[in-house]
Parts: C-alpha cells; structure tokens; sequence
C-alpha cells in the first residue's frame, strides 16, 4: 500500500528550496517491479514501475527526475534569477514568454476565470499579509494592508499574449499553485510517450498519475488516503488503474482572534481566510492538473467543498 | 455593383471585432474539438460532393473548384 | 444558483488542461517519437429512388510534424451506377434514345421521365494539403489535387494566408485555388443542338454510323477553374463564433454536359428529335456564406446561410443547420436540416420548340432549373476508449424541381415534367 503525505494548499505553501542541486536518485527492486525515489520540489518524488527491467527502470527515473527538477528550476519563487525571477522582476515591461510558460499562464487565466477569482496566481501579497510566521503572535492582518494588497493582485490585470506577458510592476506570480501536478502531468505524458505499454504510477508528493491503464491480469494500484488528524494510518484506500489524484489540504495551524478561528485558505476575493475550509481534499480526475485544481476549488468553497465535488461527478474524499 | 456591397459589409464586420472576443483563459469551450470549424471534415466533404453534384451552385464554405463529371 | 453554476468546471479544466499538459507532451517527446497519424474515414451511401445509386469511402489521414507544420492526405474512392434523367421529356408513346457512345440503344417507356442507364462509373481523388504556423499571427498552406474517372480528369493546386488579430479572436484569410479539368466524353463530345442519330431513321448500319460520326467531335476538351476566397472568424464571447466568406469563381471553357439533352417538340407537344445541350464555355459565380456556431453545456449547434448567384443568372440560397446533443459524455445524436432554393440559369429550358429559332444556348438539365431542395439528418456518434469515435449518420434528400413558366405545349400537359428526386443517404465513420 503506498500513502502520501498531505500536500500543503497552494496558498499554505512555504517550503522554500534552495537552488537546483542534482537530484539523488534510488531504485529498488520490488515484487511488483521496481520503485524509483527521489526529491525535487520540496516533497518526495516517487516513480512505481510494473516492469523488471532494470535498464527502463534507470531510464525512466532518470527522465522523470531531470523534468521534475528542470520544472522547478524554472518555475521555483524561491530560486533568484531563475526564468520565474525574471518574469517577476521585468519592471512592468511587455516580455517575451516561451510556449510552455505561455500555456501554464492561460491554464491559470482559465482556472482563475472558472474559480470566479478565487484561484489566482497573483495573489502573494495578500498570502504574504496571512503567512503565518509574519503574522506570528496571532496577529490578523490590519483592513487597510489587506486592501491595499487587494489592489496590488488579479490575474486579469496581466496581459498575455501568444508570445508576450507584461506583468504590471507590483504584481508577482506563483505557480506553486500549480507547478507540481504539472510536473506530474509531464513526466507522466513523457513516460507514457516513450513506453506507451507499460504501466507506471508517478507519484510527487501526493500528487499521482497513472497515464497508462495497468493491465486486467495485475493488482490495481493501492493509494492510501490519510486522514490528516492521524496521519499515521490510512483512512480510504483507493485502488486506480489508470488517471490522476490530488489533494489540497490546509495545515493545522491557525490563529484564533475574538473567538474566531482563522484557517490558512485565504480567498483573494474577500482577502480573509476561507470559513470552514476543509482540512483535506483528495479528487480523482483525468490528469494531475485537473484533479489539483479541483481540490483547490473545493478547499476555496469552504462548507460548500462536498456538494461543489459532488456536482463535478468526480471521486473525492474530504477529511474535516 | 453587387460585388462592392459585399466587400463593404466584410468590412463593416470588421470594424465591429474590436468589441468582440475573449481573452486567451477563456476560450476552454471554444477549444472543445467540437467546435472547430472542419470538426466533421468527412460529412462536409461528402455532403459538399453530393450537393456539387445534384444542384446548380457549390462552393461557398470552402472551395467549389473543379473535378468530377458526376452526374 | 452558485451550484448550478459550478457545473461543468470539471469538464472544462480537463479541457483547458489538455492543452497544457498534451501539448507540453508533445514538445517533449523524444526525437523520432513524432504523434501518430489521425485518421478520418468514412463510407457512405447514396441511393435516388430508381435513379443513381452510389457508394463513396473517404479517408482523411493528418499528421503533425512538431507545433508548426500540418500534412492532411486525403483519398476518396468512388463508384456509381444508375441511371439519370437526360433532359428530354415524357411522351405518349415509348422513346428510343440512341446511347452516348452510339453503340445501341435503350427505350423508355411512355409516360416515363427518360433516364439515361449508361452511367457506370469509378472515380478516384487524391489530395495533400500543408499547413504551415509561421509566426503566431500568420499561417500558410497549399495544396494538391487531382481525381481521375473514365471520362474525366481533374487535377488543381491551392493556396491560401491566414493572419491572426485581436488576440486571435479575428482571423482573416485569403486564399486560392486553380483546376485544370479535362473531359472525354464516352463516343465523343456532341456538336452543339446536333440531333439524335437514332438507328432506325437509316437502312444500314454504315449510314447510320456516318449521321452519328457527324454528332460527335472526336476530341477532349478542357474546362479552367480560378477560386479566390475571402474569409473572416470572429470570435464572438466564450462560447460563439462566426465565420464570414466571400468567394468569387470564374470557370471556363467546356462547361456543356455531354450526356444531357432537349427534346425539340412540335406545336402537340410531340418530340420531333432530340439535341445535344449547349451551355456557355464562361462562368463567373460569387457566393456568400455566413456561419455562426455555438458550444452549448450538453451540445454544438451551427446555423449558415449561403447566397450564391452568377452570370448564367442562377441564383441560390441555402440555409443549413446542425444542432448535436451529447446524451451522456460519450454519445450524441444530432440532427441536421437543410433547405435549399434555386432560381434557374437563364438558358434553361425544359424543351425546345420546332418553330422557334435554336437560341445559343439551351439546356433541359434539372439541375440548373428552378428547384427547391430539403434535407433531413440524424446522425449518432460514440466515442471509445483511447479517443476512437464512431459514427453513423441518415439523412432523407428530397429535390423539388419547377417549372421556370415555361408554357407546356399539348400532351406535355398530361406528364410530369418536373418530377421529385428523393434519395437517402447514409453513412458510417469512424475517427482514430
């Protein structure tokens, strides 16, 4: 049975990496085939293979971890310099964008639209303001610094072009919000592309995909769920063939103020946090993508989290 | 004469864009494969042919050009 | 009402996503592991109650090479059978009609709209097209044709520039395409408005051989076709678009159909011989075509007009619609109406008068007279698993052919001259 940790919310996100360093790859021999390890992106990285060969094995966790690691040195907030940094730093000038960069942001413009704004890769000042080493001593935020951060954020402000960004100067993006179940997305089609017949399960840090169907005559694969308030067993066990699976969870910290209690999902439409966010929500979809983004919303949607999955007719398990 | 008033009213159409269109995030249902243009290329083919070949005029989605002598 | 909106967000991240994450794919697969070929391909069936029937397979193959270049092939096989009315009228008493290549004779009875049953024919078509993205805003493409059948051979060349605008929600093209077509007609082609050289009119064999030979003009001729259309997308909201073009086609050369006819009738309505169509060897034709399209929650739905009219004076106008509905994520039924109206050209004539002078040109071919034209479709499609779509389509095709207010003379009174063409149509295609 494989388990994950719970991925933080991409509004929660914090673990800072430092610079690109070569990922220290493992491969292990199992009765299944073989399971390949290593880090990038701050989490765990793991490739399950339902193949012997060793020499595909090496292949595939070499191509997994060179795209992990490429995708977070792009990508990455936390790296100075990088081609993020730079995007970020471009003054308000109109820059050119490479094609990857450019499909990453309409996925975020049209994530943005479809969440109603509550999903923003914009949104750093305000998730700034709540970060909750800043706000320490259960400090909220004042009114006027949250305002004043609103206006500094919105996705739609940027204008995007085939092979253009300008970003206005005091906005920032994060694709932390997106940027791991996109790397599991690649390395999945990648793998899938180069072996279209063997099955493999990639793993980042609880966000998985399975590109290829595992065949009939062997065990599906087993995902334990965690239940994040006993993280030591798995409450749900899902068993996949084929397709994707993300989870968003919030982190248990919080601040109390007056009686109220303050969560770490902050919705950039109020600028507060979200009421009544759950602590955990795992979907299943077609893609890493799909299924992350759906996790957001529902965390986004606070009470609503459930009847919202429930509508999209796709599995989920939310832990409250 | 007939040509000049439909050359003018393409270009009137035209004019008119710059109020239209979506922005690049917005264009998940207008990517849909169902919504291209040639999303049925086959029956439009066929149906082109067909037409071609039972009435008096052809062509207008896309060319009409030459070929067949069907009947 | 919040949930009822949230709805379909899960299908249109997997949509939206799709595009991040296959066309990321795409640019990272390994060198040599280009994407496969998707292949179009569909047979259909075409039956006109006791007239032609046909049976056509088209295969459409598409590659892409990289994010810029596009290869569509495209092969069409055809064989058709049947007869066709020839353009000569009804009669009280049975016709003969000598046969095109004026080797025998078929016999129609009286009363019968006369068909010709000499059509046999198997036509093959090939095509290539390139689609090149130069630059975000400009595409090219060309293009290759050409189709071959007994008496026939075609062959042309396109081309065509699109520039994108407006974050591409405006896009104009331009293109253009040249036909050079070549005909060779079974037994030759007729000479214009020469009579039917009908075997028993002559007491040997060799004498009615002469009168046919003196028919005919042994040789091809050729007919050039210059296409240039205009077009514009537009982008309307998230969820409409439109097309607009115009399209302007001259033709020239041998535009007569070799196998068409008129009878030339007396003051009774009496056929006195039969002759050879004639048509004018230039075209010009302009065509408008408006199309709007829209993606419904469970659906598709597209409306077009079309107004087509030329210098032979015939004039149409077309409205065609399809409306899909997806009855579960992977089936849809959809329907499909058409209607169709022409104005004929101005040499059409249903028959010729023995006491009025030839005029230059004339021909009795229904297909260019007054006519009003319906369709009715339905069509269901599933897809499969790993992106397979199957289809199957029925369709009802009736024409309404009319009297351009020709007055009928005698006992053209008592037949139908303009009978009712009803054919169906169906089809099967399967996408991979």
């Amino acid at each position: 049975m494989r388990k994950f940790a719970i991925k933080m919310s991409p509004n929660a996100r914090k673990t800072p990496t430092i610079g690109a360093i070569a990922p220290e790859l493992k491969l292990l021999s199992r009765p299944w085939g073989y399971l390949g390890q290593f880090r990038a992106m701050a989490s765990p990285c793991e490739l399950l293979i339902a193949s012997h060969d060793e020499a595909i094995a090496r292949q595939m966790l070499t191509l997994a971890a060179n795209e992990a690691q490429r995708i977070e040195a792009k990508y990455s907030r936390f790296i100075e310099g990088n081609y993020l940094w730079r995007l970020n730093h471009s003054q308000g000038a109109a820059v050119d964008i490479d094609a990857e960069t450019h499909s990453l942001l309409q996925f975020a413009g049209q994530c943005f639209s479809l969440s109603d704004g509550q999903f923003d890769i914009s949104a750093c000042p305000l998730m700034a303001l709540w970060r909750f080493d800043a706000t320490a001593k259960g400090q909220i935020p004042a009114q006027d610094a949250i305002e004043a951060a609103r206006k500094r954020i919105g996705f739609s402000r940027l204008r995007l072009e085939a092979q253009k960004l300008q970003l206005p100067a005091d906005m920032q993006l994060d694709f932390g919000g997106i940027a791991k179940e996109y790397a599991v997305d690649r390395v999945a089609s990648m793998l899938a592309g180069a072996w279209p017949s063997l099955s493999v399960l990639v793993n980042f840090g609880g966000d998985i995909a399975c590109p290829i169907a595992k065949p009939e005559s062997q065990a599906p694969w087993q995902i334990g769920i965690e239940d994040p308030q006993a993280l030591d067993s798995a409450a749900a066990v899902l068993q996949i063939r084929q397709g994707a699976l993300a989870t968003s969870g919030d982190t248990r910290r919080f601040i109390e103020k007056a009686g109220v209690r303050y969560g770490h999902i902050i919705d950039p439409g109020s600028g507060y946090p979200v009421v009544g966010a759950p602590r955990s929500v795992t979907v299943l979809g077609p893609n890493c993508v799909t299924a992350g983004m759906l996790a957001t919303m529902a965390m986004l949607k606070g009470e609503q989290a459930e009847a919202f999955l429930a509508e999209q007719q796709v599995y989920f398990k939310v832990f409250r | 004469m007939k040509k000049t008033i439909l050359a003018l009213a393409v270009m009137a159409s035209l004019s008119g864009c710059a109020s239209f269109g979506v922005e690049p995030w917005e264009r998940a249902q207008l990517a849909r494969a169902d919504m291209a243009l040639d999303s049925e290329k086959n029956d439009l083919a066929l149906d082109d042919h067909i037409y071609f070949s039972k009435e008096g005029s052809s062509g207008g989605r896309a060319f009409a050009g030459g070929g067949c002598g069907c009947n | 009402m919040q949930l009822t909106k949230n709805r379909n967000i899960a299908g249109a991240l997997a949509m939206a996503s799709c595009s991040l994450v296959g066309q990321s794919a795409q640019a990272a697969a390994p060198a040599g592991l280009l994407d496969d070929w998707k292949v179009d391909a569909a047979i259909l069936y075409y039956g006109e109650q006791s007239r032609v029937q046909a049976v056509e397979a088209i295969g459409n193959a598409q590659k892409a090479f990289g994010d810029t270049s596009v290869l569509d092939i495209k092969l069409v096989a055809d064989s058709l059978t049947g007869a066709s009315a020839s353009g000569a009228v009804p009669q009280g008493e049975s016709q003969t009609f000598t046969r095109p290549s004026g080797n025998g004779q078929y016999v129609v009875a009286a009363a019968e709209t006369p068909l010709d049953d000499t059509f046999h024919d198997t036509r093959v078509q090939g095509s290539l097209n390139w689609t090149e993205t130069l630059s975000p805003d400009w595409k090219a493409n060309g293009g290759l044709y050409g189709s071959k059948e007994f008496d026939y051979m075609s062959m042309g060349l396109n081309g065509g520039i699109e520039r994108s605008f407006n974050k591409d929600n405006t896009s104009l093209s331009l293109s253009g395409s040249y036909t050079y077509d070549q005909v060779d007609p079974v037994g030759g082609r007729p000479v214009a408005f020469s009579a039917m050289a009908l075997r028993q009119d002559f007491d040997s064999d060799a004498a009615y051989r002469a009168a046919f030979d003196k028919t005919r003009i042994d040789s091809s001729d050729n007919k050039q076709t210059l296409d240039l259309m205009l077009g514009v997308t537009q982008v309307l909201n998230s969820r409409w678009l439109v097309q607009a073009n115009y399209s302007l086609s001259s033709v020239s050369g041998y535009l007569t159909d070799p196998y068409k006819m008129l009878s030339q009738v007396d003051g009774t309505g009496t056929t006195q011989s039969y002759r050879y169509e004639h048509r004018p060897d230039s075209r010009l034709k302009q065509s408008f075509y408006l199309l709007a399209k829209g993606a419904l929650d469970s659906g598709v739905v597209d409306f077009s007009y079309r107004f087509s009219s030329d210098d032979w004076d015939l004039q149409s106008h077309t409205l065609d619609s399809h409306y899909r509905y997806y009855f579960s994520g992977n089936v849809y039924g959809q329907l499909h109406l058409r209607y169709y109206q022409q104005q004929a050209a101005n040499f059409y004539r249903p028959f010729l008068v023995v006491t009025e002078a030839l005029p230059d040109y004339a021909s009795a071919d229904y297909r260019i007279g007054d006519m009003t034209g319906y369709t009715l479709g339905l069509k269901f499609g599933q897809r499969l698993a790993g992106g397979n779509e199957m289809s199957f389509r029925l369709e009802y095709y009736q024409q309404n052919p009319e009297n351009n207010g020709t007055e009928l003379l005698g006992q053209l009174n008592n037949y139908d001259l303009f009978p009712t063409v009803k054919a169906v149509v169906a089809q099967f295609g399967y996408s991979f």
